[in-house]
């Protein structure tokens, strides 16, 4: 949770512009996970799994790029191994369990991708270049901000309960959780009141159009990916109108 | 803007402001006027509670455009009428350094941070960069930039926070409580940032608890009580005022309190040992390298050292909150695993919000208590003044209150070891007071280690200090005569201006004798919000 948007602007790895990692997302998610296009567009799955991955790995999130494999290896394996030998609920959750995690993992790498190498910054100026609303990009770049806080709150309450010798293993869990959420609840809502004022006198809403410093624009690379993402959709037309 | 009433020089002007927040009962602030001129610097002081934050809140516009209540008065900044002006109106004029650094930063990286009040107004982003550029130089973190403010200490995110509030360029600053988590070494740094805006002819107004400090940054006092203004004098009047009298006004002195607390005695033997501590930060810079440390059970210690020296990394390993040093405290010379340092220590967190779960005061002690404990439930309460609150919801409670029921779980629960992280960071005499009476309770029931770096309670409280530096423990030494000796050297130490920064800021070195006259005021330290 603590790395959502929260990129420091140094060490990224290839830098992408925020619009093409949001396409490729959008890619990702209506071809791996959604299966548009389905037999015809075979090809464009790995292809795409492995820019995100690849890209993941530029980002220096090694760890996360090898448990994300070493997952999908192993349920594909289950699935071509086991799939057709077994039957019943264990067929069942077998297929589901292994269907489900094979379709989400690509979105899920994509996804860890992207979070971890924008900034707040590069995200507000990417949005403003989309000529999205500020009505939309304020609060959602609060929102980015503030999932770090609700991290560091948490850790601290969390921490604040193995001292006390209360943890989740035994006992009420509704307790539990109750336990957790209202000092989170009360720590927040304070934190966020004191964000809103620091903002609100730093000028956060005045009346001319806001600049940006970020550096955001197209490079070779984002036109390398872009082609990569626009091809399933332009093979998918074509598909539909009836060249193909 | 209206500028009927704008005089010539005058920067901030309160006509008969008074401020009565929505769900109070009585006016934070009654009354009120105020004129500073152009250039000036004025340090606003007093108890809690007295209207210091409130004022500070009226000039930068947040009373009442942010903040609800009765608001009655004329208050003017350069001439714009802050109460009717839209916010960012007034930010562009007036520049806001708040007191909590976990809740005023706005993105997540130096240089966006910085850039985010130019961003607001729209400059040309040629412009901003440069303002980037220099305003990092001003006050000297260029090495920070790019990086991720979430890994900054509590000083160095102080700095930024200045820069960026520098970075707009406005006319006046309002400081509140800037100082709270800071150690004496990032103060000085701090001193000469505002020492540098006043050379700017920027004006200053600051609200504090610690006085030292600013003896030479601020021209003017301004001392608040019940939301008056009780007295305003010129500093240097103002460091006319014995010490004795000082702290009558609930302002916080060293002198005053050379007696110490009288504490229970420790009948408590041996040690808790800590060996072979080795934490290590992410890149390799080791956090803490401790050989062999030996605490005497039952008594009070102090721990000392700048910001980043690894306190809290040995408040963490204590606790078993710490991963990395698996193994290294001994109790009674049996190495303890987390699980077990878990049971037999209790931190007593900066923020006390943080380990408050139950929905009354009598359910919070006793949440994780042994049931044969039950008979000294009653008793506990009363000796921390919490029989008449044991209905009360804890997160009712004041901030003292809230302490002293953490201190009671932790006592009930039968913990052995009380760690306090910051007990006083942010008051003021009455209630620093009142948390080294807390403290010094605890002694001979169980081992307290107080991470602070607030002099006055290591001295009413404490009866041994620790001092570590990088990591290291640099000295380890009871309390008396020859202790106290040591413990001022370390505050003194600090306190001498560093040459090299003097000369970056421009500003010529004080004398020898100055130099002498300025420990005695930087440990005397006021009472506040």
């Amino acid at each position: 949770m603590r790395s959502v948007l929260q990129a420091s602007a140094k060490k990224r790895g290839l830098v992408l512009d925020p619009r093409t990692k949001l396409l490729l997302l959008v890619t990702v998610a209506v071809f791996v996970l959604g299966g548009a296009g389905g037999e015809a567009l075979r090809w464009a799955t790995p292809c795409l799994c492995a820019v995100s991955l690849a890209l993941l790995i530029t980002a220096g999130k090694y760890k996360t790029a090898a448990v994300c494999v070493a997952i999908y290896v192993l349920m594909d394996t289950l699935q071509r191994s086991f799939g057709g030998r077994t039957e019943g609920i264990v067929n069942f959750l077998l297929l589901a369990s292994a269907g489900i995690l094979t379709r989400f993992l690509p979105s899920i790498i994509t996804g860890a991708y992207v979070v971890s190498t924008t900034t707040v910054s590069e995200f507000s100026a990417a949005m403003r270049r989309m000529h999205i609303s500020e009505r939309l990009v304020i609060p959602l770049s609060v929102m980015f901000r503030f999932f770090p806080t609700i991290g560091d709150e948490f850790s601290h309450i969390n921490a604040a309960m193995r001292m006390r010798g209360v943890s989740l293993g035994g006992g009420n869990a509704g307790k539990m959780v109750e336990y957790r959420l209202v000092p989170l609840l009360f720590c927040s809502v304070k934190i966020g009141e004191e964000l809103s004022a620091a903002a609100l006198t730093r000028g956060l809403g005045a009346d001319v159009k806001r600049t940006n410093v970020c550096e955001i624009g197209f490079h070779a690379q984002d036109v390398a990916v872009l082609i990569l993402c626009i091809a399933p959709y332009v093979y998918l037309i074509l598909n539909a109108v009836g060249v193909l | 803007m209206t500028k009927d009433k704008m005089q010539d020089g005058v920067a901030v002007l309160l006509e008969h402001a008074s401020f009565r927040y929505a769900n109070s009962d009585f006016s934070a602030v009654k009354d009120v006027s105020l004129t500073i001129q152009k250039g000036e610097a004025v340090l606003l002081c007093g108890e809690s509670g007295c209207g210091k934050t409130t004022l500070t809140r009226l000039i930068n516009g947040l009373i009442p455009q942010y903040y609800e209540g009765e608001f009655s008065g004329d208050v003017r900044v350069c001439g714009l009428d802050v109460a009717k002006a839209e916010l960012y109106e007034t930010a562009r004029i007036v520049g806001s350094v708040f007191q909590n650094p976990r809740s005023q930063f706005f993105c997540v990286d130096v240089t966006s941070e910085i850039a985010f009040g130019c961003e607001n107004f729209g400059m040309p982003e040629e412009t901003v960069r440069t303002r980037i550029a220099e305003t990092a130089d001003e006050i000297g973190i260029e090495d920070l930039l790019g990086e991720n403010i979430f890994h900054l200490s509590g000083g160095q995110k102080q700095k930024v926070a200045c820069a960026s509030v520098a970075a707009v360029r406005p006319d006046v600053f309002v400081l509140d409580e800037p100082t709270s988590n800071l150690d004496v070494a990032t103060i000085r740094r701090l001193a000469q940032i505002l020492r540098h805006w006043k050379a700017q002819g920027k004006t200053i107004v600051i609200a504090e608890h610690r006085l030292g400090w600013l003896k030479d940054v601020c021209d003017r006092v301004v001392y608040l009580r019940d939301g008056e203004i009780a007295m305003d004098c010129a500093m240097g009047d103002f460091l006319q005022i014995p010490s004795e009298e000082l702290a009558a006004m609930g302002l916080r002195t060293m002198t005053a309190c050379k007696a110490k607390q009288t504490m229970p005695k420790n009948n408590m033997a041996g040690t808790i040992d800590i060996q072979n501590c080795r934490v290590a930060y992410g890149n390799g810079r080791p956090a803490l390298k401790i050989d062999g440390l030996s605490l005497p059970k039952g008594d009070v210690i102090a721990v000392i050292g700048d910001n980043g020296a690894g306190k809290t990394t040995l408040a963490r390993c204590i606790c078993g909150l710490e991963k990395r040093s698996a193994g290294c405290v001994c109790y009674g010379g049996k190495r303890c695993k987390r699980r077990e340092l878990l049971k037999t220590s209790y931190l007593v967190m900066q923020d006390v919000n943080h380990q408050l779960f139950c929905e009354s005061v009598s359910d919070e002690v006793r949440l994780g208590m042994d049931e044969a404990n039950e008979p000294l439930v009653d008793g506990t309460l009363a000796a921390l003044n919490l029989t008449t609150l044991s209905d009360r919801h804890p997160m009712s409670l004041s901030g003292g209150q809230k302490q002293r029921v953490a201190v009671a779980a932790a006592l009930l629960a039968g913990k052995q070891t009380l760690i306090f992280d910051e007990p006083t960071s942010g008051l003021d005499l009455r209630h620093m007071r009142e948390t080294a009476r807390l403290i010094s309770h605890t002694r001979g029931k169980c081992t307290s280690i107080v991470v602070t770096h607030d002099s006055e309670l290591i001295l009413l409280c404490c009866t041994h200090v620790l001092h570590l530096e990088e990591g290291r423990m640099r000295a380890f030494y009871a309390l008396d005569g020859e202790g106290r000796q040591k413990l001022e050297q370390y505050f003194r130490t600090n306190d001498k201006p560093n040459g090299k920064e003097e000369e970056q800021i421009g500003r010529k070195e004080p004398g020898r004798k100055e130099e002498t006259v300025e420990f005695e005021t930087t440990v005397c330290i006021c009472g506040e919000s």
